[in-house]
């Protein structure tokens, strides 16, 4: 693993460990009250899952352009991030909707076009995993579908306006409210690396012990 | 004969058909009378079951993006040392035959 990997690891435990501290002293919400509070991880979650998306299109279109393993590994291990985030973000949205909105889910745009992302993203994997030899060229084809889905996503809020709040709640935040929102940002985000490097490194140890099976077949 | 049993089940034809058709309107009569808006009540006024608390679902959200992203991590990390462990046992090998 890299130099940085445990530092910034360690950096990363003492930010989870000290969030609910961050959030316990941002103010309530005027209208939601304390089920306001999940906004604090359920917004980086999102954005994760967004990134997620946006890495694994973005390290396929290079895979399909260059055939370079490393792109491939790359793809994989985001979409598994991109399920990972997409799980919390639809798990979180829903319990802050029952108090605030008064039902689990609706059918709007962001909410909708989410759960599609997601479901890329599962069929990303599914397609790794059970598809056979060439699969990896095919899954490369939906991640850029998975990817394409992501402005739609973002911006989908602000076209089609039901009750999801839209994109302009983040600037217009106070700093109050800010602060714990771009802390929780950073930890998630650190927490993305970290997990995106691990996983990164499981694909290049498989590949190391197929490549040693395979000299080991050689030499019979 | 005939022409009374056809009138006898005519007549009980027509209380049957009427008493389906009218219970369900009554049992809407019973069961409730008007709506009341909900403008008319503050939240005080509603009773505690009916008050949908904040603090489960909030405890609920953070304990499952908690719980989630470590089974996640220990789960990557298990594997992580399973490659590393079999890659060492063949690496073993391989050099083991190599120099024998």
């Amino acid at each position: 693993m890299p130099s940085w990997f445990l530092p910034a690891a360690a950096v990363c435990g003492l930010m989870f460990a000290a969030s609910p501290l961050v959030i316990a002293g941002a103010p309530y919400e005027s209208t939601m009250g304390l089920v306001q509070k999940i906004f604090y991880y359920h917004m980086p979650s999102a954005w994760m899952f967004l990134t997620s998306s946006l890495v694994c299109g973005v390290a396929s279109a290079r895979f399909l352009a260059g055939g370079r393993a490393r792109h491939d590994r790359q793809a994989w291990a985001a979409a598994e991030m991109a399920v990972l985030f997409g799980l919390l973000t639809l798990v979180t949205g829903p319990l802050w909707a029952r108090k605030s909105w008064g039902t689990w889910w609706v059918w709007d745009a962001r909410v909708t076009s989410s759960l599609v992302g997601w479901m890329i993203a599962w069929a990303y994997l599914i397609l790794r995993r059970y598809g056979g030899p060439g699969s990896e060229k095919l899954a490369a084809g939906l991640a850029l579908f998975g990817m394409a889905n992501v402005p739609f996503i973002y911006i989908s809020v602000n076209y089609w306006r039901t009750i999801h709040p839209a994109t302009s709640v983040v600037p217009t935040l106070p700093v109050s409210m800010g602060f714990p929102l771009w802390y929780c940002v950073t930890a998630f985000l650190l927490l993305f690396v970290l997990l995106l490097t691990l996983r990164m490194r499981v694909e290049a140890q498989q590949a190391r012990l197929d490549a040693l099976y395979l000299t080991l077949d050689e030499r019979g | 004969m005939i022409r009374r049993t056809l009138a006898r089940a005519a007549v009980v034809a027509c209380v049957v058909v009427g008493c389906v058709a009218t219970l369900p309107a009554q049992q809407v009569q019973e069961s409730q009378d008007e709506f009341v808006a909900l403008d008319e009540l503050t939240a005080g006024d509603l009773p505690p079951e009916e008050r949908l608390a904040a603090a489960p679902l909030l405890i609920g959200a953070y304990a499952f993006v908690l719980v989630a992203l470590f089974t996640y991590v220990t789960l990557v990390a298990r594997r992580l040392t399973g490659l590393q462990r079999d890659i060492a046992r063949l690496e073993a090998t391989i050099g083991r035959d190599g120099t024998g």
